[in-house]
């Protein structure tokens, strides 16, 4: 049973990934049944996301050597080229609108193989973590950014895409103000 | 259940029915009765389906005793595949048993059914049932309602037409 060296490792990836699209589908259901609404899970989704980002973005950062992304758009291409590529394995390509707004698109998420969404939870956000961590991310490096879910393939879009807005780049010194 | 679909396929019906004897999944395919040239009653099919599941005890057991091997060495097709479970007078019933006790069963219409394609049709099915399980909206053991996996079914189905 001879495979290519390259078509087996795109096996063993998505062997490997299962585990991971399962649990963040079950936190997703969890999170369902205990708070009812998909609007309060959406909240939920980027609360939680945010907390993976805020120190998410140190092991990355430490891992690729990047050198501090100076403005919004270096931060956004490094995202997109690197970020999505290491923690998702995933190829994601930006667009930028201008200097403070950009789109990020891709075409596969590990985080929704296998998963259907059903009439009545339209409303529902599935991968708003995603949204989360890159928001936290780059609020440790002083931008303070909005990310959207633009076009979502559970919902019949053709691909995701993550539309992304700054804020405003704040300043390190002062602490952050609550949500 | 759902509307007779229309195909020139060998399958007359396809089922999912899980360990506990409780349907997951039921399709029939449009199949004229051989006699009256009438569309068949789905009815017809469920019955078929229910006398089946008997026949699953019996030839999982038989299995098991001519020296198959053990649900240790994985669920490939071999152990899976249980064969012809019976034939009516005008289809026969093929059956696949996972290791979790998930019943496979297809009703062909045609009696020039191979069982390389039977077997192999049973194992994208498998597949595509893996996937829709997997789904985290779908609750083990209920109905499965995916709409994608209705497609895939019918294209499974129809490939072998």
């Amino acid at each position: 049973n001879t495979l290519s060296s390259s078509s087996s490792s795109l096996k063993k990836k998505k062997k490997n990934s299962e585990l991971f699209t399962l649990t963040y589908g079950a936190l997703v259901r969890h999170l369902l049944l205990d708070l009812e609404s998909p609007e309060e899970v959406n909240k939920q989704l980027d609360k939680m996301g945010h907390n993976i980002g805020i120190r998410l973005v140190d092991d990355f950062l430490a891992k690729t050597n990047t050198r501090r992304c100076r403005n919004f758009s270096e931060a956004t291409k490094t995202i997109a080229e690197t970020g999505f590529k290491m923690f998702l394995g995933v190829t994601a390509r930006v667009s930028p609108v201008d200097d403070k707004e950009c789109k990020i698109v891709f075409n596969e998420n590990p985080l929704t193989d296998f998963v259907e969404l059903p009439e009545k939870l339209q409303q529902l956000r599935y991968c708003n973590l995603l949204c989360g961590v890159i928001r936290g991310a780059l609020e440790q490096i002083s931008m303070k950014v909005e990310v959207d879910i633009a076009r979502d393939p559970l919902k019949g879009d053709d691909k995701f895409e993550l539309h992304m807005k700054l804020v405003e780049y704040v300043n390190e010194e002062y602490p952050f103000k609550d949500d | 259940g759902r509307q007779p679909r229309r195909s020139v396929a060998m399958f007359a019906c396809v089922a999912i029915v899980g360990p506990q004897n409780n349907p997951l999944f039921i399709q029939t395919y449009r199949s004229d009765n051989v006699v009256t040239g009438m569309q068949e009653d789905p009815i017809k099919f469920h019955y078929i389906l229910h006398c089946s599941l008997d026949a699953f005890e019996e030839k999982a057991s038989t299995k098991k005793s001519v020296g198959a091997k053990g649900i240790s060495q994985g669920a490939s097709s071999g152990d899976c595949y249980l064969g012809l479970l019976y034939p009516t007078e005008d289809y026969k019933v093929y059956g696949y048993l996972t290791s979790t006790q998930v019943k496979l069963i297809l009703v062909t219409s045609t009696f020039n059914a191979k069982e390389t394609t039977v077997r192999q049709v049973f194992e994208k099915l498998h597949k595509a049932y893996i996937d829709a399980i997997s789904n985290p909206f779908y609750t083990h053991g209920t109905k499965i309602e995916s709409l994608g996996f209705s497609k895939i079914v019918d294209q499974i189905v129809s490939a072998t037409s």
